[in-house]
Formats: C-alpha cells, sequence, structure tokens
C-alpha cells in the first residue's frame, strides 16, 4: 500500500511539473496566501485597528501617481492604506474559504455515508432536503440565515462574531454538493466485493462505512473540494459586496470594491480596482488548479 | 451555487423509479409528488422564518398600540394556537397565493413579487439568449479544433470568466460602457410598456431594450463558460461517435455534418442541464439587478432585507422555490420521455 | 401576433412623441420615493417634499426666513391664545372641490390623530371656522411658534376624504402599514397631482389645470421621479442625461458634477445637525464628564467635514445652527487630542475601555462613513468602539431600546427653533411628557430643562434667544453630546433650470411649482 501510494504521489508530482499552468497557478495560490497569513508581518499597517488609521489620509493615490502620498497602493475612504487592506482582506478570504469548505465537507461526507450505505427511506429523506437546498443558491440561503442570526443575537457585537458566521453561512449553504458526490460513491463502492466480505466477516458497519468504504471516495471529495474553495471566497465577497458579510470597520475584498464603486466617478479607481484583481487572481488560480486536479485524478469527470 | 451536478442526480432518480405495468406513468407520479414534497419543506422554512423574524402584530397595528391590545389581537389571529395548527393555516393561505402583506408596499406579498417578475424573467431571458448566441458557436467550434489558438484562447477565457464575480463584471461594464464611452444606460429598465394589468415589459421599445443591454451581459457572464465547456464536451463525445464516422464517410458536407448530425445529439444534455440552470439564475440575478437598479424581484429582495419587511422575503422564497421545482419537475419528466434509456437502466 | 407587436411598438412609439412635443417634463431622480400618497402616515422630509408638490400648505418658509403666504393670505393673533387665518379665494382641489376653512379644520384634527405628528401639534385645540374663508387656530397654552406650525398644515380635501372605501374602512384612516384610501388616492390643492404612481420604481405628477397661483412662473408640466438609492447610480444617471434633475449629491461628486457643463450644481449650508450621544446609564464611564469631554476634543469634527463631507458641511459645536434663535456665536470646535488624553487619565481611564456604538447606513449623508472614523478617533483614546452600521428601516427601533453606548443621531428642527432640539434630543427623557423622546444618551441636567421650559413661555425676543443661548452654553460646558456638524443639502440641475438656486431652500422643500425650464 505504502510503496503503491508513493508511486502515485511522483506520478502525481511527475504530472504536475508538466504542467505549467498548474505550477503557475500553484505559485500564485501560494504566495497569495502566504502573503495573507503573513499579512500581520509584511503590511505596513494594520487595517483593522482604529488606531491606526487616519481618515486626513483617506482617499490618497497610489505613490506612483501622488507623490505626496507614502501608501503604494493608495487609501480608501476611512484612509486605510489598500495594499494592508488587501492583505487582510486575502486572509480572511481564505480563512473563510477553508473553514467553509471543511464545514461543508464535514456535513456532506457524513450525510452522504449515510444516505449511500443505509439506503431506503433515510436515503430518500436526506436527498430531499438536499434538493431543497439546492434549489436556493448559496447568496439566498446566507442571506435568510444571516437576518435570522442577526435577529437571535442582536447587533451589537456582530463584528466579533463576523468570520465564524460567514463560516457556518457558507458552509451550511454548499455541503450537498458533497453529500451527493459521496452517496454517488458510496452506492458504487457498496456493490463491491471488498464490502461484501466485511460485512461477511461481521464488521459493525460504522467501521466498513468509515474505514473501508470513505477512503475510496476521496478522489472526487478532493476534485470537488478545490472548486468549492474559489467558490467559497466568492460567496464571501458577494455577501460583503451586497453588505451582509464582513463588517465596515473589517473591510475584506468584496467590500473594498463595494466602497469604491461609490467612488467610481470621483476618480478614485485604486479602491476598487486592486482588489479586484487580487480577488480574480485568487479565484483563477484556485479554479485553475482544481482543473488540472480534476483532469488528473479522473479524466472522466472533466464532462461535468 | 456551482452548477453541473444536477444530471446525476436526474439518472439516480430514475434509477429507484419502480416498474409497474407502466413505468413512465409511474415515473411521473413518482416525480411530481417528489415536487410537492420539496414544496411542502419549503412552506415549513417559510413558516419558520415568518414566526421566527417577524411579529406580525407588531406589523399591523404599529407602535403606539397598548400591550393588552396587543395580546387581545394575538388571540384574534390565532397566534397563540400549537405551531403546527398555525403552519396548516399559513399552508392553506399559500395554497392560495396568500402569503401575507407587505407592510412596506401595504399590499399583498405574493402581489408585490409577481408585478416585479416579469423585469426578472426578461432579463433572464434576455441572458440566455446571449448564452445560446455565444457559447453554441464557441462550444462547437473549440470540439472541432481543440488545439487551434483561438480555442484555447477562448476555453481559457472562460475558465477567466467563471472566475470573475458577477458584481466585479457589471462594475466594469458600467465604468467602460455607460461612464466611459457614454453608449449605454447603467441603471433601471428605462421605457417600458404595460401589456396586461401586471406584466410591464421593457422589450418593446427602443430604451427599454438599451437598458437591458449590460444587465443582460453581466448576468449571462456567470453561465457562460459553463455552457461553453458543456457544449463542448458533449460534441467531442459525439465526434467519436461511429455514425459521425459513417457520415463523413457518405462524403456529406463537414458544416451539415457538424449541425444535423453531430450537435443535434448534444443537445439534449444541454437543454436538460438548461433547464436547471435557468432556476438558479434567478438566483444570481439578486446580485446584477442590486448593480444596475434593475426594479425585478431579486432587488425587492435585497430591499426587503434592510427594511425587514418579512412577508416580501417569505414569499420571495416560495416563489423562486416554487420556480425552481417546477422547471426541476418538467425537465425531468421531459428527459424521461424523450430518453428512453433512462427508463431501461431503470428497470434493471 | 406579429402584427400585434408591430402595432404596440408603433403604439409605444407614438406615445412617446406625442409626450415629448409639448410638455416640459423634469426627469428627477431622488434617493427614496414618498412611502404613502398620505402626507400624514409619516413625518420626514421625503413626504414634506411631497406635500409641497401636491399640496399647499398655509404659509411656507421663504428663503430668507420669512413666511410666505399661501393658501393663507393674511393672519392676525386676536388674543394670546388665537390666530386668524384668512383664506385665499378660489381654490381648488384636484378633485374639483372648492377650498374652504372647514378643510383646514379638518387637515388640523387629522394631524392630531397622525402618530408622527401629534407631538407636534400637541398644544393646538380645535380650530373655529369662523366663515367659509376665515378660521382660527387655537393653542391651550400661548405658543410663540403657531406660523412655523402652519408651514405643516396642507390643507386635505375634506369632502374626497370622507365617506368609506370599497374595503369599509373610513377614506381618512391614517395607516402606516396596511393599505388604505389615502395611500393611493390624493386630492390636494398644489400645483401637481400624482397621476401614475409604482412605488419604488416611478411616479408621475401632472400640473393641475386649475392651480390657484397663476402668477407662478413655473412652467413644468409633468415631474417624472424616479428614486436611485445608489449614489453613483444617482449620479451617472444625471451625468448621461438620464435625468434632469438629482437629491443628494454626494460629497465625492460634487466636484465632478459641478465641474459638468451642463449641469448646475446647488449647495447650501443645512440646518440639520448630526450627532453622537454618550449613554450614561449603559456607561458609567459616560456619566463622568471628564470622559465626555475627552471624547468631545478627540474627535476631530473639522477632519471629518474636510476629508469625508469634502468641505459639504459646516463644523459645529452646539445645535442651532447659525441665524436659530439660541446660536451662540462664542462656542467654538474643540479638537485637541493631548487634552483628550490627559482628561481620560484624570478621569482614571488612561488604559481606556470598550464601547458598542450603532450608526444608520442610509440616512444621513455618508452617516457609515462618519461613524467609522469616529471610531478610529476614540481608537487613539483607548476607547476601542465596536461598531454594527444598518439601514434606517432596522436602526430607529434599536436605536429606541438603546442597543449600544454610542448612538448616532442627526436632527432637523421641525419648527426652525432651538428649543426643539433640546426637548427631543436633551431634555430628562419622561414618558410623560414626551420630552427628551431621543435623548439615548441620558443626559439629565434639570437646571437645562427648566431653561428651556423658561424660554417656550417667554414672549420677549432678546430675552428668549438669551435665555437658549446660555441653554447651548450649558450642553457645551457639560459635553452633553459629541456634535459633529451641520450637512450641508446639495441639488444638482440642468443648465436651463432658470430659477433652480430660488425655489431651493435649506430646509430641503424644493418648490418645483415654481421652477421654470427654458
Amino acid at each position: 500500500m505504502a510503496l503503491l501510494a508513493r508511486l502515485r504521489e511522483s506520478y502525481l508530482l511527475h504530472s504536475f511539473l508538466r504542467d505549467p499552468v498548474a505550477v503557475g497557478s500553484f505559485i500564485v495560490v501560494v504566495l497569495l496566501v502566504t502573503a495573507g497569513f503573513l499579512a500581520p508581518v509584511l503590511a505596513p499597517m494594520n487595517p483593522y485597528d482604529p488606531a491606526q488609521i487616519d481618515v486626513m489620509d483617506s482617499e490618497l493615490a497610489p505613490a506612483w501617481i501622488d507623490q505626496d502620498s507614502s501608501f503604494l497602493l493608495g487609501t480608501d475612504s476611512q484612509g486605510r492604506d489598500i495594499l494592508s487592506t488587501i492583505l487582510y482582506g486575502t486572509r480572511v478570504s481564505v480563512l473563510i474559504g477553508l473553514g467553509a469548505v471543511a464545514l461543508q465537507a464535514a456535513l456532506g461526507i457524513g450525510i452522504g455515508l449515510i444516505s449511500g450505505y443505509a439506503g431506503g427511506r433515510v436515503d430518500a429523506v436526506l436527498m430531499r432536503v438536499a434538493d431543497v437546498q439546492l434549489s436556493f443558491s448559496t447568496y439566498m440561503v446566507a442571506i435568510f440565515l444571516g437576518a435570522i442570526f442577526q435577529a437571535t443575537f442582536g447587533v451589537g457585537r456582530y463584528e466579533q462574531i463576523a468570520v465564524p458566521f460567514l463560516i457556518a453561512v457558507i458552509g451550511l449553504a454548499e455541503w450537498p454538493q458533497y453529500a451527493r458526490t459521496v452517496r454517488a460513491s458510496v452506492l458504487a463502492e457498496k456493490k463491491k466485493e471488498y464490502v461484501e466480505a466485511a460485512r461477511v466477516i461481521g464488521l459493525p458497519s460504522g467501521r466498513i462505512m468509515w474505514r473501508h468504504i470513505l477512503p475510496n471516495t476521496m478522489t472526487p471529495v478532493m476534485v470537488i473540494s478545490t472548486v468549492q474553495v474559489a467558490n467559497a471566497i466568492m460567496s464571501e465577497a458577494a455577501l460583503s459586496f451586497i453588505g451582509l458579510g464582513m463588517p465596515v470597520t473589517k473591510p475584506s475584498l468584496g467590500s473594498l470594491i463595494k466602497s469604491g464603486f461609490e467612488y467610481i466617478f470621483s476618480g478614485a479607481w485604486w479602491i476598487t480596482l486592486f482588489p479586484g484583481v487580487v480577488l480574480v487572481l485568487l479565484i483563477l488560480t484556485i479554479n485553475l488548479l482544481g482543473d488540472w486536479m480534476r483532469d488528473f485524478l479522473n479524466p472522466k469527470l472533466y464532462k461535468s | 451555487m456551482r452548477p453541473g451536478m444536477q444530471p446525476a442526480a436526474r439518472f439516480r432518480s430514475t434509477h429507484t423509479s419502480s416498474n409497474k405495468k407502466n413505468p413512465m406513468f409511474a415515473f411521473i407520479v413518482r416525480r411530481i409528488a417528489q415536487a410537492v414534497m420539496v414544496m411542502l419543506v419549503i412552506s415549513v422554512i417559510g413558516f419558520a422564518i415568518k414566526t421566527a423574524v417577524g411579529d406580525p402584530v407588531r406589523d399591523l397595528v404599529g407602535v403606539a398600540v397598548s400591550a393588552e391590545e396587543r395580546a387581545r389581537l394575538s388571540e384574534e389571529l390565532g397566534l397563540n394556537d400549537p405551531l403546527p395548527v398555525q403552519w396548516v393555516r399559513f399552508l392553506g393561505g399559500a395554497l392560495q397565493g396568500d402569503l401575507g402583506q407587505s407592510f412596506f408596499f401595504k399590499r399583498p406579498a405574493m402581489e408585490v413579487i409577481l408585478r416585479k417578475a416579469p423585469a426578472t424573467l426578461e432579463l433572464v431571458l434576455a441572458a440566455s439568449v446571449i448564452i445560446v448566441l455565444v457559447s453554441i458557436p464557441v462550444g462547437i467550434y473549440a470540439a472541432v479544433r481543440p488545439r487551434a489558438a483561438l480555442s484555447r484562447l477562448l476555453m481559457g477565457g472562460s475558465v477567466v470568466g467563471v472566475s470573475i464575480p458577477v458584481f466585479l463584471t457589471a462594475i466594469m461594464l458600467i465604468y467602460v460602457f455607460a461612464i466611459h464611452l457614454g453608449w449605454l444606460p447603467s441603471y433601471g429598465r428605462g421605457e417600458t410598456v404595460r401589456l396586461t394589468s401586471w406584466w410591464e415589459t421593457g422589450l418593446l421599445t427602443k430604451d427599454g431594450l438599451l437598458h437591458l443591454v449590460l444587465p443582460a451581459i453581466s448576468l449571462s457572464s456567470v453561465m457562460l463558460p459553463l455552457f461553453i465547456r458543456l457544449i463542448r464536451a458533449e460534441m467531442k463525445e459525439v465526434l467519436e461517435a461511429e455514425y459521425m464516422k459513417y457520415a463523413r464517410a457518405k462524403g456529406l458536407r463537414p458544416w451539415r455534418i457538424l449541425l444535423v448530425h453531430g450537435f443535434k445529439n448534444t443537445l439534449l444534455p444541454v437543454i436538460t442541464v438548461g433547464g436547471v440552470q435557468l432556476g438558479t439564475m434567478i438566483a444570481f440575478t439578486v446580485l446584477t439587478e442590486t448593480v444596475f437598479q434593475w426594479q425585478g424581484m431579486g432587488f425587492i429582495f435585497l430591499e426587503a432585507v434592510e427594511r425587514a419587511d418579512t412577508s416580501l422575503l417569505v414569499a420571495y422564497l416560495v416563489f423562486v422555490g416554487f420556480m425552481f421545482v417546477v422547471v426541476n419537475t418538467a425537465v425531468d419528466i421531459i428527459y424521461g420521455l424523450v430518453n428512453p434509456m433512462v427508463r431501461i437502466t431503470g428497470r434493471k | 401576433m406579429k402584427r400585434l407587436l408591430l402595432a404596440c411598438l408603433c403604439a409605444a412609439m407614438l406615445c412617446g412623441f406625442a409626450g415629448a412635443a409639448h410638455a416640459k417634463t423634469l426627469k428627477m431622480a431622488l434617493d427614496a420615493d414618498p412611502v404613502s400618497l398620505d402626507p400624514h402616515v409619516q413625518l420626514s422630509g421625503g413626504m414634506l417634499q411631497y406635500s409641497h408638490i401636491c399640496f399647499d400648505p398655509l404659509v411656507r418658509w421663504a428663503k430668507d426666513g420669512s413666511f410666505e403666504p399661501r393658501l393663507a393670505v393674511s393672519w392676525e393673533q386676536i388674543d394670546p391664545l388665537t390666530t386668524r387665518f384668512h383664506l385665499r379665494e378660489g381654490v381648488k382641489f384636484h378633485s374639483g372641490n372648492a377650498f374652504t376653512a372647514k378643510d383646514v379644520a379638518w387637515t388640523l384634527e387629522r394631524l392630531k390623530q397622525s402618530q408622527d405628528y401629534k407631538f407636534l401639534f400637541e398644544l393646538f385645540g380645535p380650530a373655529k371656522v369662523v366663515d367659509d374663508l376665515t378660521v382660527d387656530i387655537v393653542t391651550t397654552k400661548p405658543y410663540g411658534l403657531v406660523l412655523a406650525m402652519a408651514t405643516y398644515i396642507f390643507p386635505m380635501d375634506s369632502a374626497f376624504y370622507s365617506g368609506m372605501d370599497d374595503s369599509g374602512q373610513p377614506k381618512d384612516a391614517i395607516v402606516k402599514t396596511g393599505p388604505s384610501f389615502a395611500l393611493t388616492n390624493e386630492s390636494g390643492t398644489g400645483p401637481f397631482a400624482v397621476t401614475y404612481r409604482e412605488q419604488g420604481v416611478k411616479t408621475v405628477f401632472t400640473r393641475f389645470k386649475d392651480y390657484w397661483d397663476t402668477k407662478s412662473p413655473g412652467n413644468v408640466d409633468e415631474i417624472v421621479l424616479t428614486p436611485i438609492k445608489e449614489e453613483a447610480t444617482r449620479v451617472a444617471a444625471l451625468l448621461s442625461g438620464d435625468v434632469d434633475f438629482i437629491s443628494p449629491v454626494p460629497p465625492q461628486d460634487l466636484e465632478r458634477v459641478g465641474a459638468h457643463k451642463d449641469v448646475q450644481l446647488v449647495t447650501m449650508s443645512g440646518t440639520r445637525v448630526i450627532t453622537f450621544q454618550l449613554n450614561q446609564k449603559r456607561r458609567p464611564e459616560f456619566a463622568d464628564k471628564r470622559v465626555r469631554m475627552a471624547v468631545e476634543y478627540a474627535v476631530n469634527n473639522a477632519g471629518i467635514v474636510d476629508k469625508i463631507m469634502k468641505g459639504f458641511a459646516t463644523v459645529a459645536a452646539q445645535q442651532s445652527p447659525a441665524g436659530y434663535a439660541g446660536h451662540n456665536p462664542e462656542l467654538a470646535p474643540r479638537f485637541d487630542l493631548d487634552k483628550a488624553k490627559a482628561l481620560m487619565k484624570e478621569a482614571g481611564y488612561e488604559k481606556g475601555f470598550t464601547v458598542t456604538m450603532i450608526a444608520p447606513n442610509n440616512r444621513y449623508v455618508n452617516d457609515e462613513k462618519i461613524a467609522q472614523a469616529v471610531a478610529g478617533m476614540l481608537a487613539k483614546i483607548n476607547i476601542k468602539v465596536e461598531l454594527k452600521t444598518m439601514p434606517k428601516a432596522q436602526y430607529w427601533d434599536e436605536f429606541d431600546a438603546q442597543v449600544a453606548d454610542i448612538q448616532m443621531i442627526g436632527w432637523h428642527s421641525d419648527t426652525e427653533d432651538t428649543a426643539n432640539f433640546f426637548e427631543y434630543l436633551l431634555m430628562c427623557p419622561n414618558k410623560e411628557t414626551g420630552s427628551g423622546q431621543y435623548n439615548s444618551g441620558n443626559y439629565c441636567n434639570p437646571e437645562l430643562d427648566a431653561l428651556v421650559i423658561a424660554a417656550n413661555a417667554e414672549f420677549d425676543t432678546a430675552k428668549r434667544t438669551a435665555m437658549l443661548q446660555q441653554a447651548e452654553k450649558m450642553a457645551y460646558d457639560d459635553a452633553a453630546f459629541v456634535n459633529l456638524h451641520w450637512q450641508n443639502n446639495s441639488w444638482a440641475g440642468r443648465k436651463n433650470h432658470k430659477n433652480l438656486e430660488h425655489i431651493l431652500n435649506v430646509m430641503d422643500f424644493p418648490y418645483f411649482g415654481d421652477l421654470v425650464v427654458e
């Protein structure tokens, strides 16, 4: 087993290195993610700390246009350094993306396993629930959950719970993707002889599901996970754009783009442009990596 | 959010269809029963939101009424009944299209949604036309000449397209075409013509059509890459098929082979996915409509969120859920009807 | 089918041309449209603007602060409690009914029923109809502001609004959240009548052909009002020629709008003061005058005016803007970070503390940005602010519930008088008398209350002015709340709007009936 895994890995590495797009994307993703997580070290200022921003610095142009500006990429309407805000915003985006996907995966894999393995009525009920969920886009689910959350927790402390809240919302909104994928693989695996054998020996079904079936469903899960991270990041940006995401005092990439939209006439293009470019770059490279992984792991899946 | 998972589900749902005397009939009945069940679940969610978020009494009487008066009203409105009883009442109302009153518009919430629906549907229609007109030629070309530079460019472009959030596309379009060049209007629906009591169309005036251009393009940008990829993949598969080789051997003209023999056979999966995407696209209009101030359902929905207009939120939820379920069910049934293969596999 | 489409198309185009041929249409985009056609449903700037389009008041404010006769041609005080109004002859309502004194009495009665207006008209008794064109307005106590209140009396067509509607509800019912007759029907005496309305999308006002004011130079035949909430979109609509008039103009775009060759920009220093209230009940820290003073010194309101308002606001150190009776010219804005830090240290809060703050995000000009900036400034004296902003529809409930330690409120005096600020914002909150209704800081100074009450009963203008100025000084010395600025009003129209500046005023009630378009 171990040997096989290593062989497979080396083949993966080999195929990866031969694909310049994949390598390029990987480098960009790593750079962006690292920069985001090192934001407290790299960023010239902490844009989430109100003590460090000064409204007197607001709407300064990037350093190469405005000689007086000491801000490389300019500042926003509150005097936050755009570069720093992008770094911190990227960190928030990646954090929410990974967190939401982890939650989706945990929920979706669990439900998919149970649904596929148990079959019958349990399966029917769980899959109908997934249907209902899918009939609303992430945004709608998120907007509804957001409204309910705010009604129950009150508005005062939103700033502190924003990140976990967004993770929960986006995570809860997209689990059916996983559940369906895992369920389909489980159905395929269930008929195979090794499962039959395990059952004959009398292994408990929990163990069969967990130790034997689950590992064999991991390939499609990996493929969709990459794309789902990109989607989660996009959802966060969209929610922040319509004002239901990160609070105004902690702008993410989406909220920066939104606040820049107000300045579209007054010439402060840098507030929208730079975060926009970073956001697209981040999503694009993750998507490209996902495409590569899908081609590599399962060429047949490419169709869908 | 990521579409494209539904076809698998469609095949699956037919696996379980029973094989009575008339499997087709049983299949349809079953599918409709499922749709009804989904709608019931949606009604529970709608009811839950209404109960959890809104205080109907407060909605009805405003702030100046005393606590006792409110308690009396609660009793009168049956708000002290057990929840299941209230749900059944809610369901009864919903069946007659009564989902309560929008307190902002001071009209029945369903009526407000229905009046806004044409704007959204026209936008979705226009976006669909763009998708069809662009994705078919591009998809076919990319399948026929996979190695050509243009194909690669187009396919690369489609990945980029999928990675740009729709609101960013919209802002860029506004900046270039409305502000910089001044060619196209950037907000609203322009001049509309009243067709029926609830349908105001923007499709019949030049002004209305001009207003439609930018929103339709940005909405179509969400789905376009997906369709290009889908058509390309289906087409590639068809190109490998025996009958294509046979047609080529017969010496038919190449474009005829492509369109009549090739493309025709990709239509079924494309239509299936397309039908489902229509439902998804309605949800995407929220963002597009917000940026362009397009007075449709999505725009009203976000405004209702801001105003905490609960009845309107619930009406939107039920309406969009209903649309999605209807489209999905119809597509499933059509698919089952035209593609007997599905049923054969079901009988195994 | 095709023929039908063609026919529709032709008809549509014909309508378009026919419309363009003779009418002078003013296409206007505001941030919101009237919530109802019933002027008494809500006391708000938007509804008053609507009232000035479709209704006419007894008197209205002229630009110099005097009263201009409208439906009342003259008035006289006949005893300390009674003011007699002589009404204009030959005025017709949109319904065709003639306007008489009865309508004035009826409207005043309805104002007293309206949830939003009843506090303003608390001191008013029923009006006495003397004859068809004479009416006595009576107050229960001597009251110096009867004429100011007469600007809120927009007589409604009592015959039109009487009886039952189809659903069996009285036609004069004032309904905030449900359907009512007055929601969708209007009959006033104003220059325009509503001919089409789709709420949130479009309202069309058409010139009333029997309008009494034939001397008015106004020549606009039709106003098409489109609400555009998004600021950038509203400006885009103006610059691209889609609309002719917008308000408000966002500060960040003033320069660009002003520089445009087809557009004229009008700005006036406004009278709406923007403030933050520091809740002493929630936070004992704010009960300490030194802490309040420190906050006042830490907030750089001149910086906010300069950077966020782009200079289109006036820095405030008191509530009353210049020109109001109580405006005290001696009070100067305070900003001194070192002093603020020293005060915090003196009060024993050198290390600071954490507070919550709420602000609306679509009520005042740049409200959300102002709140963020203030939060940043307080961080510099170690007061950590957790800020939540929300749409105005959600905000006022939260404000009333006092959910946060610091809350934003802007105030425009409905009487154009200083006392109004104190009555609502600074007097000790008292549920019975209704004073201090919006005092979420819970600042309470009985001495100040007594002074304001005394000033209201004072008829000697000079004495009253001195008293109100003294009151402003007391609030200033006590750092009762945080002063920011008076926000400017801004409008932009086309160059061919000949007398645009003339029809606009600091109250932001444009008199569109008088607008001349060349």
